[in-house]
């Protein structure tokens, strides 16, 4: 690939608001961003589309997301703006509460939004094709995983030959942030801030929920994300920054790191058009030209012949696409040191090792496990993290968990005292205590109790050990792992 | 096997530190869980089901009790360091050690940590409150310090 160069870099990062100006417009703006008129373009033709609609609570709440940015963008370029946090809030609130059934064309919401920002109704549009697809194809039944994932290969594909795609490099998010009208629309508008952190949440989690899971065990986890959702997740004005894809699903942004970051691009997109929109310094043309460089600067075709692992001399400029070390799919955040990030109701997490325990994650097929609850979701290495990360944590929880078979990923849910029911009826568990940095080895999940009686006779170090039945295996406890240790840092974004 | 399941069970729930790994906000004031320290307890740990949960100070737990359903387990830090006051809501009745009393004088959350606690005596309680400025407290039954929180009116923000 083809890098960039240093003093062409250096140029843009200067264009781009480094004086403390607005940004001013490139010399390569792609000429289509002039061109508001419709372009529709329409699924990837396919047997899974609208497999989405099998799990309906959730097909309903993804519709409604659409239908709340549009009613928001119109209000706003129809100077409606003073009403956002009052009228127009109760009529989106509404809206997700009485979710359509259907997808809804938001031109027919947002016509005034659309006259005037239909370039970016492309880029949106074709995002969210994706963003849809991509659920379809996990949500379709009988295709094995392997299948699936090379389908949404070949959709990325299909999403990039267009030019209205976003990148798929990470970004830098301070830098994406950083704007003479960047947190103006948060700050004004928490309330509906709050909404649409709360859809890109969703949009966001729900990968995880999906990925590498039988089709006939995700409805029920989306009983506790939905309830999740509509309970806290749209209301919290007090977020530090927007939920990041793999944040909230990182065995997925793990495995396609290139769609992670374009929906965090594409979220990014929104927080700086909404900002835009509310920037009373800027008048309606003004307006448009700042939403097209905030366009270019997230397209593919603005990153196209760069070398994202080439990024000496790129720090904090719109070429920067550095990531945390063990995680490609998340751009740099605020305060982002190596593997180190601060993650919003978490605080400083080491993303390389596990979040229970600390300790680096063991290599081979058998991962560990993830954890989801309060709104968060953490990758642990043995199912005893996953088990007690969770249990000291308020609220239902998820656990999603690799047992002995690489195809059958074990998906625990436990109400809010820690009862658990499993996607497996016969599941056993070892657990024969011992040091964490082992814990991998002695705190494992299987799908049968031949499969744990294979391993145990395979594993002489273990002989004589009984399994355990999830009832006994969720009554353990073994408290604060001694290999934890804080790290005492300020939050950045609350210095 | 059942046997040795229980005997595992008991010894864990009898060795393992009671408490979190994590930094967590408090579930129902959302200001951060204050850490025990050498000198003085301060995480409060409610024990539902195969739940630990970490509060600020006993206040919050009590407000936060509607959304447990089964019976709970209260440690509450006490002025000894590792002899939390434990207490029991068995059936929706609370019960705890009958010398125990309470302090409950915050007029805001950032001070319920130091504020809303647990003693195993009236003398503890005399000699935290002096301590604190807290002068005028009275120290509480039980009773009395959940019918303080409960009541509708308790001014506390």
């Amino acid at each position: 690939m083809k890098t960039l160069s240093l003093p062409l870099a250096l140029a843009v990062a200067a264009l781009a608001g480094a004086q403390g100006g607005m940004p001013m417009p490139p010399n390569d703006l792609p000429k289509w961003l002039d061109a508001n008129g419709a372009d529709h373009l329409f699924y990837k033709p396919a047997p899974y589309n609208w497999a989405i609609d099998r799990i309906p609570a959730f097909a309903k709440d993804m519709y409604a997301t659409g239908v709340g940015h549009a009613m928001a963008y119109e209000a706003l370029v129809r100077g409606e703006s003073p009403q956002l946090e009052t009228k127009v809030y109760d009529q989106i609130h509404w809206v997700l509460k009485h979710q359509p059934t259907k997808p809804v064309d938001e031109g027919a919401i947002s016509p005034t939004f659309q006259r005037q920002y239909g370039a970016l109704e492309k880029v949106f549009d074709w995002a969210h094709t994706l963003h849809f697809q991509t659920i379809d194809v996990l949500a379709h039944p009988g295709w094995t995983d392997e299948r699936r994932e090379q389908e949404i290969e070949a959709l990325w594909k299909f999403y990039t030959t267009q030019p209205y795609a976003i990148t798929g490099a990470p970004m830098n998010m301070v830098f994406l942030d950083s704007f003479p009208y960047s947190g103006k629309f948060r700050a004004q508008f928490p309330k509906v801030n709050g909404l649409f952190w709360g859809y890109h949440w969703l949009q966001t989690v729900n990968y995880d929920m999906l990925f590498r899971v039988p089709v006939k065990d995700q409805a029920p986890q989306y009983a506790v994300i939905g309830e999740r959702y509509h309970d806290a997740e749209l209301y919290k004005t007090d977020r530090d920054f927007m939920p990041m894809t793999a944040e909230l699903s990182p065995r997925f942004a793990k495995r396609f790191p290139m769609i992670a970051n374009a929906f965090d691009n594409l979220h990014m997109l929104h927080d700086n058009v909404n900002d835009i929109l509310v920037e009373p310094s800027l008048n309606e043309r003004e307006k448009q030209e700042q939403v097209k460089i905030a366009i270019y600067r997230v397209l593919a075709s603005t990153h196209q012949n760069e070398d994202w692992e080439d990024t000496e001399g790129k720090e904090n400029t719109l070429h920067d696409h550095r990531h945390p070390m063990s995680m490609p799919g998340m751009g740099w955040m605020k305060g982002t040191d190596g593997d180190l990030m601060w993650m919003s109701g978490m605080g400083w997490m080491d993303m390389s090792v596990c979040a229970h325990c600390q300790i680096p994650f063991p290599d081979g097929p058998v991962w560990g496990a993830t954890v989801s609850a309060n709104g968060w979701t953490m990758t642990v290495r043995c199912m005893m993290c996953a088990r007690d990360m969770a249990s000291e944590t308020p609220g239902k929880a998820i656990i999603r968990a690799a047992t002995e078979d690489p195809a059958r990923l074990l998906v625990l849910i436990s109400d809010e005292e820690g009862n658990w029911t499993s996607n497996i009826p016969g599941v056993v568990f070892l657990e024969k205590a011992g040091d964490h940095p082992e814990c991998s080895d002695w705190s494992r999940a299987f799908t049968s109790q031949a499969a744990f009686d294979k391993f145990i006779a395979e594993t002489p170090e273990l002989k004589g050990t009984a399994s355990l039945s999830l009832t006994e295996w969720a009554q353990l406890n073994n408290g604060t792992p001694d290999t934890f240790r804080r790290i005492d840092k300020p939050n950045p974004y609350k210095p | 096997m059942k046997i040795l399941t229980t005997i595992l069970i008991l010894s864990t729930l009898s060795f393992a530190a009671i408490g979190s790994a994590h930094e967590a906000d408090c579930p129902y004031c959302k200001i951060k869980v204050v850490q025990n320290t050498k000198e003085q307890d301060n995480e409060v740990v409610l024990k539902v089901g195969n739940k630990r949960i970490e509060y600020r100070c006993l206040y919050c737990v009590i407000k936060d009790q509607g959304r447990y359903k089964g019976d709970l387990v209260v440690y509450a830090p006490s002025e000894k360091v590792g002899e939390p006051v434990i207490l029991k809501r068995t059936e929706g009745k609370w019960t705890g050690p009958k010398d125990a009393v309470y302090l409950n004088t915050f007029k805001a959350h950032k001070d319920c940590a130091a504020l809303s606690r647990a003693f195993t005596t009236k003398e503890a309680f005399a000699k935290y409150a002096k301590a604190h400025g807290q002068t005028e407290a009275k120290p509480l039954t039980l009773e009395q310090f959940i019918t303080a929180i409960t009541k509708p009116a308790k001014a506390a923000s």
